[in-house]
Parts: C-alpha cells; structure tokens; sequence
C-alpha cells in the first residue's frame, strides 16, 4: 500500500535528529476568523514527507478544544475518538496513566486543569536556536492576531542519542510500511496504526474522524475507505501524544548506589549494573540479551534481539526490564513466538524524544543537573486507547505483568505513595533466587500533556475553511 | 477437592423503588471502593458478587419482549448452593433486607428468618448455560492460604543470603522453614490440581466427527439464511454515548481486576436459538474439561466468566471477572479467540457480520469493540474477595505450594524458585 507522502506531515516518519533545537508553541485561539486563515495561509508551509531537505520545519495539531475554538461542529467533532476529544486528564485516565502525587495533573505546569487552555500545538524546528527563532518571528506577528502563546516548550535533539538518566535511546522505532523506511526485526508496521484511512495490524481500518454534517470545502477532503460514504477529515493524519517527563537524575544515582553499596561503599559498576537490569539495555544502548555481563561501550544501536529463545527466563533482561515491558517482542508465554510478534505489532509508538533543561547526561559520576531536565515525551498513534495508554497501563504499570506479583516498571510505572499495603518492587532472575529491588522510587515526574490531532495537509486547508 | 459454581437470581423490583434501590446500592458501591465497606469480607464461600439492576434502558437494542425493572444477583461460590444461601443470608443478612425490600414480595419484618430469606432468594434463580472458572478446584480458603505462603517464603527467601547454594538447597531449606512454622502445617498434604480430562473430551470428539455432515451442513444453511441476510448497523468507538462509557470507567481500573457485565438480545428464531445452545454446549464442555489451567480459549486473565439465556430465552447475559483493563480484556479475545466469541454471540443482535460463524466477527476489532462497549451495563455493586490477586498469581501460588513438596532436581528447583 503506497502512502500518500505529500498528504502527511513528516515528523511522523522522521525523526529530526539533525534539527539541534525544537520549539513547541502551545497556542489558545483568541480570533477564531484569523485563526482559520492563518491555518489556511500555513498549510502549504507544513513539512510533508516528501520535502527535500529545509534548515526549518514546521508542523502543527490541535486538541479537541482547538477544533471547537475554530468551529468544528460537535456532531463533526464527536467523531474524533473518545480519547481524543476527552484529552488527557480525565479521572479514568489518571488512573491508566497512573498520573498521581508529583504526576497529578493539578500540578502541571501546563495542559492541567488549572492552566491555560491549550488548543493548538505548533512546532518549529530549526538546525539551531538562532534558526528556529527567527522563522517563529517572522511569523509572530500573524501568530498573535489570533493566538495567544500559553506555554512554550524548548527541546533539544539529545546529545549524543543519550537521554538524562544516561542510557542512549529511540533504539527500536517502528517503520511505516508503504513510508519508504524499513526496520526488520518486527518493526515493520502496518500504515493504519500509525495513520487513519489505512489498514492496521488488524487488517481493517481504524476508527477514523468523518464529516457528519457539510462544513467548510469538503471537496478538499478524500471519501472514507472504511466505506461510510462520508468524507474523512481524519485520512492521513494521526494523534500525538505529548508528555513532559521531569527527570530526577540526582535521586535515581542515588537510589541505585545505595541499593548497591558494598560494606557502605559505593559500587560504580553495580549502580550501573543495577541501572542496566531495570532498563533491559546498558548506557551505550547495548541489550542485556546479547551482553548479559558487562557494558560492551560505545555507541550501540542494537534491536537484533529477541527473549524466547535467547532469554526466556530473564536471566540476562529481567522480565520486569523496562525496555522488555514495553516492547515484549517474541515473548508471551500463552501465544508462542510469532503470535507474540504479531501481538506486539498491535500494541507499538513511534517515539518522538527531545530533551528539555540544559542538556545533560547522568552518571554514578555525575548527577547533579543545572536545574529541571527531562523528557519532552512525543509518540504518535491511529489509536490511543489501543497504543499508547495501552502499554502505559497494562504493559508498563500493571504490576501483575505477566507472572510478576508487586513490580510496576522501573521507569514510568512507579507512584511516589503507594496505596496502603501495596509494595513496589522489581525482580532480578538468577540461576537461583530471584533477586528483589524493593521499595522501588519514583525519578519521573509528569509537569504537563496533552493529546493532539496532526491532520494531514489537506484537512488543514479544509480546517481553514470551516 | 471443592467445586465453585454460579449462582444467578433475578429479582423484580418494585416500580416505586427503583430510585432507592439504586441509592443504597450506589452507597454500598462508594463504600466499597473507598474500602469503608465491611460485611462482604463477612462471606466465606464467595470469589465474586455483584448486584446489576436491569432494566429497559440496560439494551441497546429493541428487547424481544417486554421487561420490567429487575435486580440480577450473581456470585462465584465455593460448595453447595444451600450453604452458599446459608452465607448470604447470614453475613449479609444486613444488605439483602435492605436490598430485597425494593423487590417484589419480600417477606414482612415479622416473617423474616434465615428459612424465608433463603426460599425468597431461592425462587428468583435461573439457570447458566455455560460457565467458566480460572483456577477450578481452589476454595476461596485455599486461595487466601496459598498466597499467605506464597507471601512468607517470598519475605524468606529475599532475606536471606544465599550465596553459593544450589537451588536444590535452597528449595530443602525454604520446605524446612515453611514446616516450622505451625501455621503452615496445612501445606505439608500436597492438593489436587484438576488436569485435562482426555475421555470426556474424546468422546466429545468423536461426537463432533460423527455429526460432521451435518454440521457442515448447518454451517452452509447458517450462511446463506442468515449470515447473508442478517442487518446490522455498524457503530465504532467514538459513537457510543460519551455518557455510557463515561458510567462504566468511573467504576474501572481502581484496582488490578475489573467486571464485565453484559445484555444482548437473540436473533429472533428457532435456528439461531439452536445455534447458541450447540455453542453454548460446546463451551460448556471445553471449560470443564480443557481450559481447566487458567486460560479461558488460551485468554491468562479470566477468573470467572459466564453466559446466560434467559427471558424465555430470548436475552442473553454475559458476566466475567477479570485482571487488567477492559482495553487489554477485549483485544485478548481478539487476539486470542475472535473465533470463540462470534460463534456465541453471532445469534445476537447486531453483532459484527461473521462469515460460517468464525471468521469477521470479533476480528473487525474497531467495530467488535464497539459492540462490546455499547452492549455493557453498569454493575451496581461488584465484590472481588481478592482484588490483589491476578489468575496467574493464583495458579502460580498453588504451583509453589505443591513443588514445595517434591523433591526436585537441579533444573526443578531452578523453575521452582523463579515462581516466588
């Protein structure tokens, strides 16, 4: 199945690693005639997948109350999909994200409840600072006769692929099939999980949003594949979830070297043994699959791995590991290695990362960061409730994973305050006993997020129109 | 080796007390989930309750005959049904009078005792068609035990150094400290773990290839009379009533397990009627005797689930208790078993166009989804006697209890210990 390349905003199948500096400008509509014309005027600026090379790139989503704010009809809204339209802070959805304590949406610094109304995210990418700023003033002045800016978000590729903890990241990303990119390894993905108006890993079309009722030029939008004889505002477009991730590097060195001092003596290389058992991959991106003993260093993009065969026990990646919770390849028990595969297809993210804070990589060596740094927390889906609050709930904060009793993921699964009676820990298989990290910490704070629509250039031009 | 059964009653509400009888049971509810609710702990024979009130607004889609507002009881119990009675009556005895006065009938304060109580309950029961349990054989008693156990030598074994001992040692020495501790003398006798029982299920194949022609057959006239020309309206996710969905992820995800309660309303007809019993046969015979390991059509989450025709037969009931969220609960039966489910609920209204019963169905996800998220009710009242238990937990505790007594090799005791 080909895609329609220039339809569909490239950030989905590229990465920018080469655009040093991303600004995520996240806009309230405060002139909804000027709004519309200016997303009209920018459609055609929007970086399609088909562009050549560009120093800036641009591309833009909503919220649901940034498809209200410019006028979407709510019969037309409402077939957008529930997460969606509800956004992300919800009662339920706290609980599958396990947003709580220092999580809690009431303390976010942005997209919580207490704050502004966010309503459009618009990102300008540029291979410097200097790049990215001047192509945002050239456009502010048209920017503030319809927005106001509410909150911006600074990113930076990371350095050197390292995230704050220290472990090189975005290893395995699924490859749209049709995109021109491949991946192998199981990370060929069908386009309809990534893009409505395909086929998924199911074989059908995803829920898709259509036009129940006429609004706007509908002739600039393409009829519904699933058949509807509607047209479908939704075709080549697909959501992004953004979540910024405050990490605390200075508490998890520390909590890793006293959990593994020796005689009260901090032991360097257990702490990043420790760190490396919990992530299922060393610092240097190595998988404990294939280097169960020591960091092999360097620079390591290994995903030429898989569990049933190599490590079905866990011995070298823990089953609790974080990178085998969220990605757990062949290895189900109930359903054999290639129905595994074919299960995990369901279930994956392309991951969009930058690093926020003055950039920094952590080490037993070196933890103390010059202020707040983390994780601007990006990942693109067709079907949110199936993808990403998916493998945060069941994969990744279920602490009954598998066959495991009490071990929520190390990284993104812990609470700072357990509820009464429930322990936190994680589990280390060895050819005897399990070893068990209890009391497990929490180092990653949510300070804000929000669920975005990315239409594709062509819903654009008609969003300008409605 | 105890047996656990369902119990289902189906009680008419009296049309004034409807309001108060969702009040009470919603305060029940709110007590339960803030952990203030206290009397259902009282109950020693039940895995699961739940109280569901049913009424008009419960279907989605046109009820085959007219129903009145009515209270449905259900549980998963341990032994007999009058004993299980006999528990309900007297632990709960404070819910099921303030509960069954909204019902039809009740006996007068002056009339009531354990007996009448007992006749009353007694005389809204129906029947289940089919019925699956997770890990048969385990009294709710032998559950708590084993994860008690389960529980003191996972606390040993990570207290204690076991530097340069074989696994084998390890396991002698976890079995000499579990036997000397009284409170585990329970343990020391191994239980029986019910196992696939093979002659049933032969004598059930042969049945099926005796029946083949025909069976061929009626799949061909099921085809071409009924999946052929069978209406269905499609609905997706994002078109199901926000304030549905909204009323049933208020009660979800609190802890690790969650309910499903479920109405759909037969295919009018005598041979889709047919149809859902031979299913209904079928299930019934492979959960008794071949998914009797923890998996439900090789689903790991399902701790009780059950089907019910009633109504004269023209509605159907589904109930489980599961572990994990609704989104994980349903993509297993897609991924696991689509063809199990759309051979059952094809004969239902409005179910997604299955082909020969199995195939489309409950394999068009997005729209399987939306059946199943449209045909769920609201549970008044639902009670997990352990809520922090997972099947798999379960499964694997009595695993531990019986390896705890073999005498295992190297490579056993190996497998043992990664159990704990």
């Amino acid at each position: 199945m080909q895609l329609e390349l220039s339809e569909i905003q490239a950030y989905l199948v590229n990465d920018y690693t080469d655009m040093a500096c991303s600004k995520y400008y996240l806009l309230q509509v405060i002139n909804t005639a000027n709004a519309k014309k200016f997303i009209a005027n920018m459609a055609g600026a929007v970086t399609p997948i088909e562009a050549g090379l560009r120093d800036t790139r641009l591309h833009f989503g909503f919220t649901s109350s940034g498809l209200k704010a410019i006028g979407l009809t709510e019969k037309n809204l409402n077939s957008f999909t529930r997460e969606f339209r509800e956004g992300m802070v919800t009662p339920h959805r706290q609980r599958l994200l396990a947003d709580f304590d220092n999580s809690d949406p009431d303390r976010w610094q942005w997209g919580g409840p207490h704050n502004d109304r966010v309503d459009i995210i618009f990102m300008v990418f540029g291979k410097d600072a200097t790049t990215a700023d001047n192509y945002f003033d050239s456009l502010s002045e048209k920017i503030g006769s319809a927005f106001k800016i509410v909150h911006v978000l600074k990113g930076n590729s990371l350095p050197n692929n390292r995230e704050p903890f220290g472990f090189r990241d975005g290893i395995s990303q699924p490859a749209i099939i049709g995109s021109g990119i491949t991946s192998g390894n199981n990370n060929d993905i069908k386009a309809g999980e990534f893009l409505m108006g395909y086929r998924n890993e199911y074989d059908i079309y995803p829920d898709t949003a259509l036009l129940h009722e006429p609004q706007g030029d509908a002739s600039l939008l393409k009829d519904d594949e699933g058949g509807s004889g509607l047209k479908d505002i939704g075709r080549n477009g697909t959501y992004f979830v953004l979540r910024q991730l405050e990490q605390n590097v200075d508490g998890f060195w520390n909590f890793l070297k006293e959990k593994t001092k020796d005689s009260g003596v901090d032991n360097k290389e257990e702490s990043i043994k420790l760190a490396a058992k919990m992530m299922g991959r060393w610092p240097s991106g190595a998988a404990l699959v294939n280097h169960p003993d020591k960091d092999p260093g360097g620079d390591n993009t290994d995903n030429d791995f898989n569990y049933s065969k190599d490590d079905e026990l866990g011995h070298k990646c823990p089953i609790g590991a974080h990178i085998r919770r969220v990605n757990p390849r062949d290895h189900f028990e109930e359903t054999g290695p290639a129905g595994s595969l074919k299960l995990t297809r369901r279930h994956r993210l392309i991951r969009r990362i930058r690093s926020y804070g003055e950039p920094f990589v952590s080490s037993p060596e070196n933890h103390k960061p010059p202020g707040e740094i983390g994780l601007l927390f990006g990942c693109f889906n067709a079907d949110i409730s199936r993808q990403f609050e998916f493998i945060q709930y069941t994969w990744a904060n279920y602490p009954k994973f598998k066959r495991l009793y009490a071990d929520p993921d190390p990284f993104v699964g812990v609470r700072d305050n357990p509820l009464p009676g429930q322990e936190q820990n994680f589990t280390i298989p060895t050819e005897t006993v399990n070893k068990t990290i209890t009391g497990l910490q929490n180092f990653v704070n949510v300070k804000g997020g929000a669920y975005f629509f990315f239409p594709s250039i062509s819903a654009l031009k008609f969003l300008g129109t409605i | 080796m105890i047996k656990q059964r369902p119990l289902i009653l189906l009680t008419p509400v009296k049309p004034e007390m409807v309001g108060s009888l969702n009040e009470l049971l919603d305060k029940v509810k709110a007590a339960m989930q803030s952990g203030t609710e206290s009397e259902f702990a009282k109950l020693s024979t039940v895995h699961y309750a739940r109280w569901v009130i049913l009424s008009r607004d419960s279907f989605r889609d046109e009820p085959a005959i007219p129903v009145p507002v009515r209270l449905i009881f259900s549980s998963n119990y341990d032994g007999n049904e009058e004993s299980h009675l006999d528990d309900l009556v007297t632990s709960l005895e404070k819910y099921i009078d303030a509960v069954y006065e909204c019902c039809e009938d009740y006996p007068a304060p002056g009339n009531r005792n354990t007996e009448s109580r007992k006749k009353y309950l007694r005389q809204w029961r129906i029947g289940t068609s089919a019925f699956f349990v997770g890990a048969p054989g385990r009294s709710l008693k032998q559950i708590r035990q084993e994860n008690s156990l389960r529980e003191h030598i996972w606390k040993f074994v990570t207290n204690t150094t076991w530097d340069g001992k074989s696994s084998r040692e390890i396991h002698q020495s976890i079995r000499n400290e579990v036997d000397s501790n009284p409170e585990f003398a329970w343990s020391k006798e191994k239980v029986k773990v019910p196992g696939i029982k093979w002659l049933p299920l032969i004598g059930y194949g042969l049945l099926v290839i005796a029946v083949l022609p025909l069976m061929i057959i009626w799949i061909l006239y099921i085809f071409l009379f009924h999946e052929l020309r069978d209406r269905y309206k499609p609905t997706t996710l994002s078109q199901i009533p926000d304030k549905l969905v909204n009323k049933l992820e208020k009660d979800e995800d609190l802890f690790p397990q969650n309910q499903f309660t479920q109405v759909v309303v037969m295919k009018p007809g005598m041979v889709r009627q047919l149809n859902f019993r031979i299913w209904m046969l079928r299930t019934g015979v492979l959960a008794s005797y071949m998914f009797v390991k923890g998996k439900l059509l090789n689903i790991p989450t399902i701790h009780f689930a059950r089907w019910v025709l009633f109504d004269n037969k023209k509605h159907v009931l589904f109930f489980s208790n599961f572990d994990g969220s609704w989104q994980q609960y349903l993509s297993d039966f897609i991924d696991q078993s689509g063809w199990g489910l759309s051979g059952i609920f094809s004969n239902t209204v409005n179910f997604p166009p299955t082909r020969f019963m199995v195939t489309g169905g409950a394999y068009d996800e997005e729209h399987f989804l939306a059946w199943s998220r449209s045909t769920q009710i609201p549970t008044n009242v639902w009670y997990s006697a352990y809520p922090r238990l997972s099947i798999k937990n379960i499964i694997n505790n009595t695993r531990i209890r019986n390896e705890l007594r073999d005498d295992l090799n190297e490579k056993q005791a190996q497998l043992f210990l990664k159990r704990i």
